[in-house]
């Protein structure tokens, strides 16, 4: 299939799009009341990357298979400090917040999520998650991408989408047509303040009316402006005092959160555990006190999101979503750690969710090249998510229609 | 504003666009007037257009000396350009990443001696737009981004058959390998519909049977090869065309339709004059024709930059900034230099992610570049660039070079401010309210004044705008 060329063609049809913008107060009044899709225009999505391809076995583990200990004679965790779901599978020790989310009916987890064309290169299969396209490598724009150049065509005053951390940014947040900004605080989108600055537009504005660039730049500016002060008010207020570990996806989440609170327009979060590059969750030699580390970061940074979003009564509005490029070999390695994998377990965490279990647990025996078979297909999460709580079409991004999941409240 | 005043400017409009309507007179050569003078502002204009910003002794020479020697001076510099390339290519050779490459392209817009030269690289960066996050390849990635340079104001025709032997560019865009067998669309996708005639005008055929011309090349360890037995010697049809062909002769086919030569004079337009609507089809008709015969590059620029269209109203601060242009025009006017590699990476941070365009079609530019987001981020790398503290230093300092230039009182600092970087041209009242809140602010030396008052004057709209 040939993808590639497909961009290009879409590309050139969103040309003529750049001479119409939209007027300013018409862009305004879009990102109050969020256009024709109000219903779900208000929701937020944030994206949590699990870099290097999680070892979903010791992160769900099916502790009521035998294959499971057998295959892992020293990765294997005691299944009595399990934080047990039913009697088939039970959470990391690490992981006692993610058990408790999920008990609250906050966490949902799919399982046997793999991609129909696995590859066991990081690369490869990191950019086809990126990408939502398992054919072509060189799809020129990420999913997430795609969706807010497909939602916002004509520009928006609020950036739609952020991502938030000191790495390069994830391809998948790669648009043709809108600008996606790298940040690393709730500080980056806050217009510094120098004495004597009222923040308040001191230019007039020309008689020409919204449509002029200059005063298109002032209707920005003003907004930074304004975005700014209520940033620093989140900041000041319950976020700043919100409870969070010391993981750098704590802080990102936080930062995630101070900007939900403020209300500045942005509509989808990525944020990233593991260093974004090979490392991270890809153990191949002692795993266990590194991945053990990182489950429970992960699970106590998302528990403290959410205790801080619920605090103001916000953990309706957002949905949060991991992903990691593949799963991880059944067997252990000789070296007390595990290869690449197939598939793995996704979490979705927030207000609306449904809870409990999506999809079945793969077989530990009807492997493919000693891992995980797919059971569903990372690109139905997606689809869920853009149709079901963005409420942004899936098959205009994902090219198809995918069977929507259901791990949303309806 | 009265109603005559608005009449009155409505009749200026119309009297420009009819102006415009008018090839003749649009790309005839600019002349100083007085309803036109080679003032401040179009001075500013020409630096921020053809370069990246000036400092105050440039503005002043192209001032004395009129446009015509100054726009002379852009096209073809005095400095000694190759002892400056050959710094340059021992700096960029010992790059160890792509990120350091993006470091030295930042330092070599300032330091340059040619900056035409490295904007019309920038040009053909978003043109041939390759993202190094494909490629995987500092070294190739340095090579592509010097085959641009190498040609960025010479022949069309050089560019499009070096950019067929590129390594970057195969890699880039998924060729790396094209079989007799399995011919890969993507490069002839890429070459048809972003690099020259564009969708309109060829077909999915004319792509495919285009891949079949450009089979055998292969990139193997980061170089191109070409396999003659991959190659597919059957008769191609081609935009009208039959033969046994090769990439070559397709570089050829596409240089003789009118449409390629259309799309590109269109693009420098909208890189040069205005980016806000479409061009007329008759101003760009007389470029096209012109280019079509010679692919020359730098003949069409320097026709563009001369012109009387460049100089007026249409052009004047009729595009956004983009990030470099807004970072650097700051840096370049405080005659400084401060460290490029986080200059570089914060000019990412703002959506110009150089060596990383987001797209084989660049940068989407325009009203693109600014949200609530990105004015914020402007705001911050500005005063992180002027406020004297880190992580960029003291390197600027706006008190001393207005003081070099002249200024000796916080009042006639400012007013030099406003002409080094607004050539003397904001809003009403606008500059003097600025002057006013810092000074009531009060509390702090001459230097920290001058210093908020620079970076007040990069929040304003005129200043984003180029």
């Amino acid at each position: 299939m040939d993808y590639t060329r497909r961009e290009f063609l879409r590309g050139a049809a969103g040309v003529s799009i750049a001479g119409s913008y939209v007027t300013g107060a018409a862009l305004a009044s879009k990102a109050e009341s969020g256009g024709s899709r109000s219903d779900k225009s208000g929701n937020i999505l944030v994206v949590v990357q699990l870099s290097g391809g999680n070892d979903g076995l010791n992160t769900v583990v099916p502790y009521g298979d035998d294959e499971y200990a057998r295959n892992r004679p020293t990765l294997r965790l005691p299944q009595d400090q399990l934080h047990k779901i039913d009697s088939y599978i039970g959470f990391h020790p690490r992981m006692e917040s993610f058990m408790r989310l999920y008990k609250a009916g906050h966490l949902s987890i799919v399982q046997g999520v793999g991609s129909p064309n696995p590859d066991q290169s990081h690369e490869n299969a990191m950019r086809m998650r990126h990408t939502a396209d398992t054919e072509d490598l060189y799809r020129q724009r990420g999913w997430l991408g795609r969706a807010v150049d497909n939602e916002y065509p004509a520009g928006r005053v609020d950036a739609p989408a952020v991502f938030v951390g000191p790495i390069a940014r994830p391809f998948a947040l790669n648009a043709g047509s809108v600008i996606v900004p790298s940040i690393r605080s709730s500080g980056d989108m806050v217009a510094v303040q120098i004495p004597g600055q009222t923040g308040a537009a001191s230019e007039k504005r020309t008689a020409g009316g919204d449509e002029s660039l200059p005063d298109f730049v002032r209707q920005c500016r003003a907004k930074a402006y304004a975005n700014s002060k209520r940033i620093e008010a989140a900041l000041a207020g319950a976020s700043g005092s919100a409870d969070y570990p010391a993981a750098k996806l704590a802080g990102d989440l936080r930062t995630a959160a101070q900007l939900i609170r403020a209300e500045v327009g942005i509509r989808i979060f990525f944020v990233e555990i593991g260093g974004g590059g090979i490392g991270g969750f890809d153990n191949h030699a002692n795993q266990k006190g590194n991945h053990c580390s990182l489950v429970g970061q992960l699970s106590e940074s998302i528990a403290a999101f959410v205790g801080d979003l619920r605090r103001d009564k916000l953990l309706d509005r957002v949905l949060l979503m991991t992903f990691t490029e593949f799963g991880r070999t059944v067997k252990e390695n000789g070296r007390r750690g595990t290869g690449h994998g197939i598939a793995g377990p996704a979490f979705l965490v927030g207000g609306a969710v449904s809870g409990g279990l999506c999809g079945r647990h793969p077989s530990l025996t009807d492997l493919q090249n000693g891992s995980l078979k797919m059971g569903i297909d990372f690109r139905r999460v997606y689809a869920t998510v853009l149709d079901g709580w963005l409420g942004i079409e899936s098959q205009a991004v994902l090219d198809k229609r995918y069977e929507p999941l259901d791990f949303l409240d309806t | 504003m009265g109603a005559k005043d608005a009449s009155r400017e409505e009749a200026a409009h119309i009297a420009a666009l009819e102006d415009l309507q008018d090839p003749g007179w649009a790309w005839s050569e600019y002349k100083p007037s007085v309803s036109a003078p080679w003032d401040l502002a179009r001075v500013g204009h020409l630096y921020r257009r053809a370069g990246f910003g000036a400092n105050w002794a440039q503005l002043q020479e192209a001032l004395s000396q009129g446009p015509g020697p100054t726009i002379d001076k852009l096209l073809q510099p005095q400095g000694d350009l190759q002892a400056f390339e050959r710094e340059y290519a021992v700096y960029e050779g010992s790059a160890m990443s792509v990120n350091d490459l993006r470091a030295w392209w930042v330092r070599r817009m300032i330091q340059t001696p040619h900056p035409l030269l490295e904007k019309m690289t920038l040009f053909w960066h978003g043109h041939f737009a390759i993202n190094g996050e494909n490629v995987k390849n500092t070294g190739a990635m340095l090579q592509y981004v010097r085959a641009l340079r190498g040609e960025a104001l010479g022949s069309f025709r050089s560019m499009l058959n070096s950019v067929c032997r590129d390594p970057a560019v195969l890699l880039g865009v998924g060729s790396g390998a094209s079989r007799k067998s399995m011919p890969n669309d993507n490069f002839a996708g890429a070459m048809l519909e972003s690099f020259t005639v564009g969708p309109a005008v060829c077909s999915q055929t004319d792509v495919s049977e285009a891949a079949r011309a450009f089979t055998g090349w292969f990139v193997l360890r980061g170089k191109v090869r070409y396999i003659e037995r991959e190659h597919d010697g059957g008769v191609k049809r081609i935009l009208g065309q039959s033969g046994n062909f090769t990439g070559e002769d397709v570089v050829r086919i596409v240089l003789e339709q009118d449409a390629a030569a259309r799309a590109i004079v269109t693009k420098l337009y909208k890189y040069f004059i205005s980016e806000g609507q479409e061009p007329d089809a008759k101003l760009i008709a007389p470029l096209a024709e012109s280019f079509a015969g010679d692919y020359n590059i730098l003949k069409v620029v320097e026709t563009m930059l001369r012109s009387n269209i460049f100089f007026s109203q249409a052009a004047y601060r009729g595009r956004i900034k983009c990030p470099v242009d807004f970072a650097l025009g700051i840096v370049n006017a405080f005659e400084g230099m401060v460290s490029t590699t986080h200059l570089a990476e914060d000019i990412a941070a703002l959506g110009q992610d150089l060596y990383h365009p987001p797209t084989i079609r660049g940068w989407p530019g325009g009203r693109g570049w600014i949200s609530s987001a990105t004015m914020a981020g402007r705001s911050n790398l500005a005063w992180s660039l002027l406020g004297g503290s880190k992580p960029y230093g003291e390197r600027l300092d706006p008190w001393a070079v207005a003081q070099k230039h002249g200024a000796s009182s916080l009042e006639s600092a400012a007013e030099f401010l406003v002409g080094l970087l607004l050539g003397d041209d904001a809003a009403d009242g606008d500059c003097e309210t600025l002057i006013k809140t810092v000074q009531a602010a009060g509390g702090a030396k001459p230097q920290e004044q001058l210093r908020r008052f620079a970076y007040r004057i990069t929040s304003l709209a005129e200043y984003n705008l180029c």
